[in-house]
């Protein structure tokens, strides 16, 4: 047999496809790939060392940045961390605020990876649309937060402020706008045969391997394991809420995809049945003066279902007004990583930004 | 609580360790560094905890040790068990595991290069997220990034005038704050 | 399905027919986007509402707000003239600042947009360089959710029908879980130390207290105040008048004003040492070398007791001269037990005794031992007289028996003596003697009067005393000014005639000024009358040949420099003999300027 030719080729580091500055060296012959080795490090910002620095309150405001697609998991998770260090109660208006935030943090995100994923098919279209689309989410934001992408909105305790008078329907409005575009997205995307080749059969994760693998989110779920943090761990008001977490068999971009679809699709369900049970209230559960605002000494492990999958923080306290360690482990963090480096080999160079993806890899969350 | 006392008392009986429940679904165990990796493939492959969900370090730099934790999870129980073990700050070196779980490596690379410490047989990149990094591992808590910082990088200059208030207010007042009450006034 | 798959192929060609629609953007530059009502945009600081307490600097977590001074303001009391600027190259616009502003003067605005080709021009000053930023708020901090803590930690206190019955301590103190959360709404601006006469370190054993270092909280005060337990009960307290909480916290409460509780804090503190050797062992006082010079103190009152304290740490042989018992001057003899019991004071004494002051009880100067003695046999002399003489009326018949200036009538009662009020009593006065005297003699069981001539908001004595006396059944009849003391027919007080009074405005933009109505004369028929509306110095010890040197101004004041040093080089003094305010913690002050005018005058340092 002869051996082929391997050749080294570099994606990245600036952007393969749009999920973030990382590197992918791939060794390849002819059009396959046969290794592929990830480099980050391209987007180190020294977070969690810098968190150590700052106190319980200035920390929230950085986590938004660990990942720029998607930062409410973070506010949220971390918030949560503290509450279960503090035993503090967060109120149950606070709780469904949550809830839609989350979800709507969820839709915009998908929004995103309509484009991220038809656009690395080589399908312009729908990215523009949801991208654009995208802009109705970032509006409800805006009027609730204060802020488009980096809300800043969930801290330990409840939220910021409530809602703003009006938002509810305005908000309603907005998913009822939302759910028909899907429609259309789909009828661009799901149904064009392009992407369905593209898609089907490609990047397959293997359902035995997948939950030792550490893979989580929607790429776990299409390979027909359910498993949704969501209903493992119930967090915010989920456990008083009706939805589905759907599931897909094959492993591949494709059985991913459709996962993502359907997930859209619920955070809108969720959504509207969030705003309707509602309770009125307090939002907020105020914590001390900041600058002196200390947590008891222990150590928590919080977990929060984002697209791209699980978001979980290790926050540890020792007693002081600022935390001795906060690790965040994103989504990507083996999703991005291992994971990707044991389904990239025999697929084509041109599918990996396309199965980048569809794994939900986001650098900024992988090296934070 | 019937599936944490299960998996708790299965972990304390195979290895005669220290464990509670901290609350639903999260069962802590201490355990010493040797019998750490025997314990992860007891919870793997006999008790379904085939999840690695995280795997993080703390420096509890006034002990002397390295605070390690492996954070696991099974997907039938639904239950996370978060292993601790301390370790010698000094010459830090803890078992390799990544040939229980592929994605520990990644950890484990990471932790060589954050706080330096060494996992025999190891294998990867040396380097992960840092390149062309010679200081001490950066995550150990007596780097100073403040004063990393300071010494990489210069100030914009023109904003030299700022003022801290209570030295500004001390100065109005004539007010002399004793060396050792310096360290309770605002930072 | 193959390539060839026609609806798969034709589907997606269905976007066409968007082509129609209108579109979804805005039309810029004709149209801008409205953003929401609650946007975070650049900041605005209303430079007259803000402090410059810098709590937005401290939490700022990207250090891009400095605090600096700008053209046309100046420090005063309760801010430090310092305002913010925004460095927005570094702002994240997480509005945590706003958040945490005490005042609320620092909002964001809906503005956002800022393009300048001029880097430093990102460097700015809101509210200077931003006026028309008013008109654009949007991002604020409403009290009810501000990171600001408004609410004071509650006292606990004695029922007020309880307090009647007897002296006992009224005031209950914090609890260490109280004194921590209380020690915790402090921001640490450190705004009040410069009200405070004697510049107490007050951020540092707040934040002491804070982080549960009682003892660290106790070396702290001891710094420059070795009487912590007396003004952690009784002091004026003129810090918690500007604390950055106040102005926003008068929202909650009218008359705390949600101040940080400083007074209630430092008691706190001081509870750490319930003995004198308590106190003694931790502070572990370093007691400088004997020097040889030898200090003598006039008055073992708070400004005499400060200045022997420090003097004798600093190695100088202190003796002190007190003409009454015990030491302790005004706050033993002219405030009420309920309020400051007699062990605190035995407490600070002893171990200011245990470090080497000496203290001469029942020595009257001028009488037991001459000026011109002292004057030869000390290198220095601390004159802390304090104001022992009561202002007199002028009133008919109030010589007469029943009629007491209350100074008098504390100072009785404060020995220990007895002194019968009888049933009903009318106090004069509206400042915290008059209270004093009125709550006295409520728990002596009589019905007590306070006549005052201006109105109850007017009055000078702390709200709490005016409510405490309330509380303990006592009435305030204000807007009546007394005219006469009727003699009875058994040669003693049968009762006061008194107007009413209505407030005229004053022309010249002071306080309103009581004037009598003609004709609405009343009678109030009581049993003593205590008269408290002021007092004096009495000079009578100071021989006629110093007073050319040591000048003594209107309103029997001492003229003294920074240093507390009178015209004779050799003589300091201070007090209530020589500033206005004449509270305890302006005399502790006078008596820590005099040691460091002592050493200088003697040793050559300050």
């Amino acid at each position: 047999m002869v051996r082929e030719k391997e050749t080294t080729l570099y994606l990245g580091p600036q952007h393969p496809g749009i999920t973030g500055n990382m590197m992918i060296k791939l060794k390849v012959t002819g059009d396959t790939v046969v290794r592929a080795e990830t480099h980050v490090g391209y987007l180190h910002r020294a977070f969690e060392k810098l968190i150590e620095r700052r106190n319980w309150l200035q920390t929230f405001t950085i986590l938004c940045r660990f990942c720029v697609p998607e930062p409410d998991p973070m506010e949220l998770t971390y918030a949560r961390a503290v509450e279960e260090l503090e035993n503090r109660e967060v109120p149950e208006r606070a709780e469904y605020i949550r809830t839609i935030v989350m979800e709507l943090a969820r839709l915009q995100s998908f929004m995103l990876w309509y484009a991220g994923q038809s656009g690395s098919a080589g399908l312009y279209l729908t990215g523009q649309w949801s991208v654009g689309d995208r802009n109705y989410i970032l509006d409800l934001f805006e009027e609730l937060t204060g802020g488009r992408i980096y809300h800043m909105y969930i801290w330990p305790g409840g939220v910021r402020r409530d809602l703003p008078k009006g938002w509810k329907d305005k908000a309603l409005k907005t998913m009822d706008y939302i759910e028909k575009r899907l429609d259309e997205y789909n009828k661009i995307m799901f149904d064009n045969t392009i992407f369905q080749k593209r898609a089907q059969g490609v990047g397959i994760v293997p359902k035995d391997k997948a939950i030792e693998w550490g893979v989580v989110g929607a790429p776990l779920r299409g390979t027909g394991i359910k498993h949704d943090v969501r209903i493992d761990e119930p967090y915010c008001a989920y456990d008083k809420l009706d939805f589905i977490v759907p599931t897909q068999e094959g492993g591949d971009v494709w059985a991913r995809a459709l996962v993502r679809q359907e997930e859209a699709r619920q955070s809108i369900n969720i959504i509207r049945q969030a705003l309707e049970k509602m309770p009125e209230g307090e939002f907020y559960n105020k914590v001390p003066n900041p600058m002196k605002w200390t947590v008891p000494a222990g150590e928590a492990w919080t977990k929060t279902e984002s697209v791209r999958g699980e978001v979980g923080f290790y926050v540890v306290s020792d007693g002081s007004n600022k935390p001795r360690r906060v690790h965040v482990k994103g989504a990507a963090y083996t999703n991005g990583i291992t994971v990707l480096e044991k389904i990239l080999p025999g697929q084509n160079i041109a599918d990996v930004s396309f199965i980048l993806n569809s794994m939900g890899v986001c650098p900024p969350e992988m090296e934070r | 609580m019937e599936k944490e006392n299960k998996i708790l008392e299965a972990i304390k009986v195979a290895f005669n360790v220290e464990g509670h429940i901290a609350r639903e679904k999260r069962v802590m165990i201490t355990a010493n560094k040797d019998i750490v990796s025997s314990i992860l493939l007891f919870c793997k492959n006999q008790q379904g905890y085939i999840h690695l969900n995280h795997m993080s370090v703390v420096d509890r730099i006034e002990d002397g040790k390295f605070e390690l934790n492996y954070i696991i999870w099974s997907p039938t129980e639904k239950v996370t068990i978060m292993l601790k073990t301390f370790i010698d700050r000094e010459n830090a070196e803890m078992e390799n595991i990544d040939s229980i779980w592929d994605q520990a490596n990644t950890y484990e690379r990471e932790m060589r290069e954050m706080y330096g410490i060494q996992f025999p047989g190891l294998i990867g990149r040396q380097d992960f997220a840092l390149e062309d990094w010679d200081e001490m591992p950066p995550m150990r808590r007596d780097f100073d990034t403040h004063a990393y910082a300071e010494k990489t990088f210069y100030q914009r200059p023109g904003r030299e005038d700022a003022k801290d208030v209570r030295e500004e207010l001390t100065k109005q007042s004539g007010e002399v704050i004793p060396d050792f009450a310096k360290k309770y006034s605002r930072e | 399905m193959s390539f060839f798959d026609l609806k798969g192929m034709l589907q997606p060609l269905g976007a066409v027919k968007q082509l129609g629609k209108k579109p979804h953007t805005i039309n810029y530059p004709f149209e801008t986007k409205k953003t929401a009502d609650r946007y975070r945009g650049l900041h605005y600081n209303d430079l007259q509402v803000c402090i410059g307490c810098g709590n937005c600097s401290t939490i700022c977590q990207n250090d891009a707000i400095d605090m600096i001074n700008i053209e046309g303001v100046e420090h005063s009391r309760g801010d430090s003239g310092l305002r913010p600027r925004v460095d927005n190259g570094r702002c994240c616009w997480c509005a945590l600042c706003v958040e945490v502003c005490p005042t609320g003067s620092l909002n964001l605005t809906k503005d956002y947009i800022y393009v300048t080709p001029d880097a430093n021009a990102f460097l700015w000053t809101p509210g200077v360089d931003n006026p028309e930023g008013k008109n654009d708020i949007s991002f604020t901090s409403e009290t009810e959710f501000s990171l600001s803590m408004y609410n004071r930690v509650p006292m606990r206190e004695l029922e007020g029908s309880e307090r009647v019955k007897s002296f006992a301590e009224v005031v209950l103190g914090y609890n260490e879980e109280e004194a921590r959360a209380e020690a915790q709404r402090c921001i640490s601006c450190g705004l009040c130390t410069n009200v405070c006469p004697d510049t107490m370190h007050i951020p540092e054993y707040i934040n002491a207290i804070a982080s549960g270092n009682d003892e660290d909280a106790l070396r702290i005060i001891y710094d420059n105040n070795p009487f912590p337990e007396m003004c952690g009960k009784v002091c004026t307290r003129q810090c918690e008048t500007v604390c950055a909480l106040t102005h926003r916290g008068v929202e909650n409460d009218p008359n705390d004003k949600g101040a940080v509780s400083i007074r209630w804090l430092k008691r706190y503190a001081t509870e750490t040492a319930p003995t004198a050797a308590k106190i003694k062992e931790i502070l572990n006082p370093v007691i400088a070398e004997p020097n040889g010079k030898k200090v003598g103190i006039i008055g073992a009152g708070p400004s005499g007791l400060t200045a022997g304290y420090y003097l004798a740490l600093r190695g100088f042989d202190v003796t002190i001269f007190e003409a009454k018992a015990k030491a302790g001057g005004m706050t033993v003899y002219g405030i009420p037990k309920y309020r400051f019991p007699m062990e605190s004071v035995d407490k600070q004494v002893e171990y200011m005794e245990s470090i080497g002051v000496k203290i001469n009880y029942n020595t009257t100067v001028g009488k037991d031992i001459t000026f011109e003695e002292m004057h030869t046999a000390f290198d220095a002399i601390f004159v802390g007289i304090g104001f022992q003489k009561a202002w007199t009326l002028g009133m008919e018949n109030e010589e007469i028996q029943g009629s007491i200036p209350a100074v008098d009538f504390l100072d009785i009662i404060n020995r220990g003596d007895k002194y019968d009020v009888g049933k009903k009593v009318a106090v004069f006065g509206g400042g915290n003697v008059a209270i004093d005297g009125a709550r006295v003699s409520a728990r002596l069981g009589a019905e007590v009067v306070i006549l005052y001539r201006r109105r109850v908001e007017d009055m000078p004595a702390d709200w709490e005393e005016i409510i405490g006396a309330q509380e303990e059944g006592v009435r305030i009849d204000p807007q009546t000014i007394p005219t006469k003391i009727i003699k009875g027919a058994d040669g003693k007080v049968a009762g006061v005639e008194f107007l009413r009074a209505e407030m005229v405005a004053d022309d010249k933009g002071g306080r309103p000024r009581p004037v009598a109505i003609e004709g609405s004369e009343e009678i109030f028929e009581c049993d003593t009358v205590i008269g408290a509306i002021g007092q004096e110095a009495d000079y009578s010890w100071l021989p006629e040949s110093f007073k050319d040197k040591i000048e003594i101004k209107r309103g029997m004041m001492i003229v003294v420099n920074e240093f507390n040093q009178t015209g004779d080089p050799k003589v300091f003094a201070g007090g209530d003999a020589v500033n206005k305010t004449a509270d305890a913690i302006s005399a502790i002050a006078d008596g820590y300027a005099a040691v460091k005018g002592i050493s200088k005058l003697l040793l050559g340092h300050e």
